[in-house]
């Protein structure tokens, strides 16, 4: 009965602890060895060496010791002791040297046998932790793009808000300057315009008078005319000081930018400084249209919003090829605040339309734009919680859309 | 666990000297066999070896016979303690009955030591054995070395261990066979429990450890 084979500890029969020898060669040379007949015989007579026929009856059996039970017999019909002894000893050792070569063969088989497991499994680990790694890279990637939108978007920011910053300065600057000088120039004006109306006053005594002499001279310096145009031409100049105290103090509305604190306004008096601020632009280029409907006081950054339609009234401006209109338009529709740019410009291709946004993207010469000027329009709205759309149609002309909600707090 | 073989009459049981290398583990089995006069006592089998360490495992075949008839062998393994031999000595531990852990006394050899205590306890596990009811003994070697641990470091060191602790130097066969006879101890009980030695074999502890050591009955006590 044979146990259940296992490795490298299980039993191992007669047959596989010789299997080292050659059955016939060993059997012959036992024959010489013992001058008598021999044969090998498993434990339980199932397996005989060389099946060598059975012997005469008055042979001999000695056990064959291997691992501390009988393995199987030595028969023969020799009677020299010594050499049945020695014969013995042989063939025990030949068992022993042939059960060394089976464990140590069954212990490599399953020693390999695991470490390839083990590798296998190992492989399989770092099959898992290179999907993990390859997925937290993926992510990564993510993370940086991430990164890299904020740090541009706040890189505008600082660009813009630098930009601002010193046009602020430069405006206060020019404003505080301007202010002084004006203010006299409209004083002395008025002062000027009664000088102005007294001697008007006297003319006609002058020119009535007896004094020929200063008749001629006035005549002869047409001093009638003069002192018909001259109100007019003060009063020209007195709405020349007005207009420049005007775009002074729009200056000065733009000038707070970088203050950048939220006050309560409304828009369209923003439109109206940024339409002030344009008018030089403007005026020599398009016809502005108004029809800015009552607005709701909103709490923003005016500063910035006005930045935005100054943007994009120039942006109107320059898309004129020949004199056109720009029309802006103001309401509330669905509880938000509408502005609406339209222009009867040269319009934006479609390839250009969905890159208009983009940051450094312009279709001005090199030096004559930055690209930033609706990126930076929309980061606006974007940060007032609106939204900003664009429609246009080549060679028909462009509409931009600012939706501002009224209640910032809902967004 | 051991294997009963009701057919043949044969119990097969499987001890591993387990521990660091170079920490005598054949030493012991090269002991035993000195000192052990058991009925049966089979040469010790070293398989490989290479500048004098063991490769794959060395095994020494001890064994009696009851006076009932039944076969009891002991087939005692050594493990390489080489750390590049791992599977190997899974494989050896695999399947054991008890197993000794042969410490090297010497100080510079407290890691070693630690790791490998703590490999024989991964490789437990693996192969699917309960470390915490696992037949163990720890033998201290080397006892005979200059600058080895006092045996009062080892003893407080061990003190919350539940293993019994045996001091050796088994280049001397000091302390093998009391380790030997110390695991005995220590698997009986488990082997009792799980075939009933006392009714199928007709033995019991004492006679089990004498019978499997070489002690007549007559002298014993």
């Amino acid at each position: 009965m044979e146990i259940k084979a296992r490795g490298y500890g299980r039993t191992l029969s007669l047959r596989e602890l010789l299997s080292g020898v050659v059955p016939a060669k060993l059997s012959a040379a036992l024959t010489v060895l013992l001058g008598s007949s021999a044969r090998v015989i498993s434990a339980d007579g199932s397996w005989v060496m060389s099946d060598t026929p059975a012997l005469a009856e008055n042979a001999r059996r000695l056990p064959l010791f291997h691992d501390l039970e009988t393995a199987g017999y030595l028969e023969t019909t020799a009677t020299d002791e010594g050499r049945v002894r020695a014969v013995v000893i042989i063939l025990e050792s030949f068992m022993r040297s042939g059960a060394r070569y089976f464990m140590a063969s069954e212990m490599h088989i399953e020693v390999v046998k695991t470490d390839f497991e083990e590798l296998q499994r190992k492989h399989e680990a770092l099959m898992v932790s290179e999907a993990r790694y390859k997925a937290l890279a993926e992510h990564l990637e993510e993370r940086v793009k991430e990164q890299v939108n904020t740090i541009e978007s706040a890189h505008r920011q600082l660009y813009q808000a630098e930009k601002l910053a010193s046009v602020g300065q430069l405006a206060a600057g020019v404003a505080h300057e301007i202010n002084n000088p004006i203010g006299f120039i409209r004083s002395n004006l008025s002062t000027a315009q009664s000088y102005v109306h007294k001697i008007q006053s006297v003319a006609k005594q002058v020119k009535s008078g007896k004094d020929a002499a200063l008749v001629n001279a006035w005549q002869s310096a047409d001093l009638d005319f003069v002192l018909e145009d001259f109100p007019s031409l003060l009063q020209e100049s007195v709405d020349g000081a007005d207009r420049v105290s005007r775009i002074v103090s729009d200056l000065k509305g733009f000038s707070n930018v970088d203050q950048a604190e939220e006050e309560i306004v409304d828009l369209n008096d923003n439109i109206r400084s940024a339409c002030n601020v344009a008018a030089n632009q403007l005026n020599s280029r398009a016809e502005l249209n108004l029809a800015l409907g009552e607005l709701p006081k909103l709490n923003c950054k005016s500063g910035h919003l006005s930045q935005v339609f100054l943007n994009l009234l120039l942006n109107a401006a320059h898309a004129m090829r020949e004199r056109g209109e720009i029309h802006i338009w103001s309401g509330v529709e669905q509880g938000q605040i509408v502005i609406r740019f339209r222009d009867n410009g040269c319009g934006i291709s479609p390839d250009v339309l969905p890159r208009i946004f983009d940051p450094f993207f312009t279709t001005n010469d090199v030096g004559s734009g930055t690209g930033l000027g609706l990126t930076v329009s929309r980061d606006i709205i974007l940060a007032h919680g609106g939204s900003i759309e664009v429609d246009s149609e080549l060679n028909t002309g462009t509409t931009f859309t600012i939706h501002l909600p009224l209640d910032r707090k809902n967004t | 666990m051991a294997e009963l073989d009701e057919a043949t009459r044969k119990l097969t049981i499987k001890l591993v000297y387990y521990g660091p290398a170079m920490s005598g583990k054949t030493t012991n089995l090269i002991g035993l066999h000195d000192l052990l006069s058991p009925d049966l006592k089979g040469e010790l089998m070293t398989l490989e070896t290479q500048n004098d360490r063991t490769l794959f495992f060395d095994l020494l075949p001890l064994g009696f016979r009851t006076p009932t008839g039944w076969l009891v062998k002991f087939k005692l393994y050594t493990v390489p303690g080489q750390v590049v031999h791992d599977a190997t000595r899974k494989a050896v531990l695999s399947r054991a009955d008890g197993v000794v852990f042969v410490a090297d006394s010497q100080r510079s050899q407290g890691v070693n030591n630690a790791e490998s205590f703590q490999n024989l306890e991964e490789n437990v596990r693996r192969v699917g054995l309960d470390f915490e009811s696992l037949p163990l003994v720890v033998q201290f070697n080397k006892r005979d070395l200059p600058n080895v641990l006092s045996e009062e470091e080892i003893q407080a060191r061990w003190s919350a261990a539940p293993w019994p602790l045996v001091m050796a130097s088994a280049l001397t066969g000091f302390g093998v066979r009391e380790t030997f006879v110390n695991l005995l101890e220590a698997v009986y009980p488990a082997l009792e429990k799980h075939f009933s030695l006392h009714e199928t074999l007709g033995t019991d502890a004492q006679s089990f450890i004498n019978a499997a050591t070489g002690v007549s009955l007559g002298n014993q006590g």
